[in-house]
């Protein structure tokens, strides 16, 4: 970089509070959650992440035990189900929108995409709300009584749904709020291929669908960033799950009954933590994994964005 | 429901669990108001001057690394956001407060907001640019009066989108500003007390057990979906391609 000229220097001087201001929130982030987390990981050590109670005791660490286990494999189940769900979706309205809309109605398929924008932008709360007050009483009805009965000797759908708030509920509302996430992504990079392709893929006498198979097999590392994307919004949603997930200690092993994840036990228990000894920290080793989940996932989903390139 | 209560929804309190008549969301209304208000007076300041920093001065190192410092805030998960600011903020002070709520939302704003600031100050063409050097301004002075003025739309549209973006949010509040509905901040002077917002008034009330409160939730609910909705369309209005 040339040298800068005295006034420039000084406007550049002038700058640096508000950008180090800024840049400093992330590392305050990672630092306070560090020194909060040790005190937890002294105390049970690696314990944490694989007992399965969570029995807080005022008196003293001795006799409370705080096992992660539980809200952990919760998160990921629920976010897996979330994006195994929402792909096909994502999928299919990317070539809905691309595709099957003719070309001249343009302005039909930028009111689409909006709509679809403006999903994203819904605030989380109001889906929450609608998940417990008409999703869940609707799936415990018309999905999961009819599956216990049906399919009930699967341990997978073993259990008694009691209430529709379950950890399949969670997954199925996570993967209404991720699919416009996933949208975005896959779209952004089909409107990107070089009209070349299509027209070499057309011209070899495709049908429709043979034609966006190639054309999504063009964008397949956006699709991985789309499934790792949605996957570190999904584990890190809080207050839509921590109303439908039914925030309760039971394995997540059988989709129909109530369970936990990380993020809901935090909405939960964060506020009166302060009364347990040493439950903050375990909460926010919890918090911790969250931000290792959300960041390795999005550097991951970059990187595969990047890779996204046309030699056209 | 709205239609039923009238505009006393928007200005009562919620009426006691399990009464006959609802009440309203007067407290959260206000609380959610004072956020969006100095979440903005604080986030204005701080995200221009960050991105005219990332922006002007590109190549410097220190650009770079606020550049993915800042876009990386994206990606932690909200409620992180709270639980920072009540470790940093909440428990040195010993209470919750809207301030400590407006900064939790500062936060949550600064990623979307830094992105439309950053392609709108990008795109101001260099001729412009180059037409306030030849006269003999300072880059201090070509910023301020050329370029931003040529950003503008997209500058406060970017700051729309932070603010819909901030009181929609639901997890960066919980343990920040309490959840006090009766005696609640009213003038400037109360910031640094407990109040309450919206997303929280849902979020609680559709929890319990009573049949009016979850009324009220489901009325609080629609009115604030109808604040993000007007937001995004103004938005829509400045600026062509709207990025959630």
């Amino acid at each position: 970089m040339p040298e800068m000229a005295k006034s420039d220097k000084r406007f550049f001087y002038s700058l640096v509070p508000a950008a180090l201001v800024s840049s400093l929130i992330l590392v305050l982030l990672f630092i306070v959650l560090i020194y909060y987390s040790a005190p937890a990981f002294k105390e049970y050590g690696f314990r944490i992440f694989t007992t399965k109670t969570w029995s807080p005791s005022e008196e003293s660490a001795r006799t409370s035990e705080y096992g992660l286990f539980i809200p952990l494999l919760g998160t990921l189940v629920s976010a897996i189900i979330a994006v195994v769900l929402a792909l096909p979706f994502a999928i299919s309205t990317v070539i809905f929108t691309e595709e099957v809309i003719p070309k001249g109605m343009n302005k039909v398929r930028e009111t689409f995409s909006t709509l679809i924008d403006v999903m994203t932008g819904l605030p989380t709360i109001v889906y929450g709300l609608w998940g417990l007050a008409i999703l869940a009483p609707f799936l415990r009805d018309n999905l999961y009584n009819p599956l216990y009965a049906v399919l009930g000797s699967i341990p997978l759908f073993s259990c008694r749904p009691v209430t529709g708030t379950t950890i399949l509920t969670a997954g199925i509302l996570l993967s209404m709020m991720i699919m416009p996430f996933m949208y975005s992504v896959i779209r952004h990079s089909y409107k990107r291929i070089p009209a070349i392709y299509k027209e070499a893929a057309l011209a070899l006498g495709t049908t429709k669908y043979e034609y966006s198979k190639i054309m999504m097999g063009m964008v397949k590392p956006s699709i991985l960033a789309g499934i790792l994307i949605g996957f570190g919004r999904a584990a890190g949603e809080t207050v839509a799950v921590a109303l439908v997930v039914g925030n309760t200690f039971n394995m997540p092993s059988c989709l129909l009954s109530s369970s936990y994840t990380i993020s809901a036990l935090i909405a939960n228990q964060f506020g009166n933590a302060a009364l347990y000894p040493y439950m903050i920290n375990v909460l926010v080793v919890g918090g911790l994994i969250l931000l290792l989940i959300g960041i390795v996932s999005n550097i991951l989903g970059i990187m595969y964005l990047n890779r996204v390139r046309y030699t056209a | 429901m709205i239609l039923r209560t009238g505009i006393s929804f928007f200005t009562d309190t919620p009426a006691y669990p399990g009464a006959d008549e609802v009440g309203g969301i007067g407290p959260s209304l206000l609380g959610t108001m004072w956020l969006g208000i100095v979440s903005t007076a604080i986030g204005i300041p701080l995200s221009v001057l960050t991105g005219i920093f990332i922006v002007e001065f590109r190549n410097h190192k220190l650009a770079k690394i606020t550049k993915v410092f800042t876009h990386s805030l994206l990606e932690i998960p909200t409620v992180l956001i709270g639980m920072l600011v009540f470790l940093t903020i909440v428990v040195p002070t010993g209470h919750y407060s809207l301030l400590a709520g407006s900064i939790a939302l500062v936060i949550v704003m600064l990623p979307y907001t830094m992105s439309y600031l950053e392609r709108a100050l990008d795109e101001v063409p260099r001729t412009y640019k180059e037409a306030g050097y030849s006269i003999g301004m300072t880059r201090k002075q070509v910023v301020f009066k050329v370029v931003l003025g040529i950003a503008k739309p997209g500058v406060a549209a970017g700051l729309l989108i932070g603010v819909a973006k901030g009181i929609s949010e639901t997890a960066p509040l919980l343990f920040t500003i309490g959840s006090a509905r009766g005696d609640f901040p009213v003038s400037p002077m109360d910031l640094g007390k407990p109040g309450d917002a919206i997303p929280l008034l849902i979020f609680q009330f559709i929890q319990s057990p009573y049949e009016n409160w979850h009324d009220l939730a489901w009325g609080a609910s629609f009115v604030l979906t109808v604040i993000v909705l007007v937001t995004f369309a103004l938005v829509k209005l400045v600026v062509r391609e709207v990025k959630l």
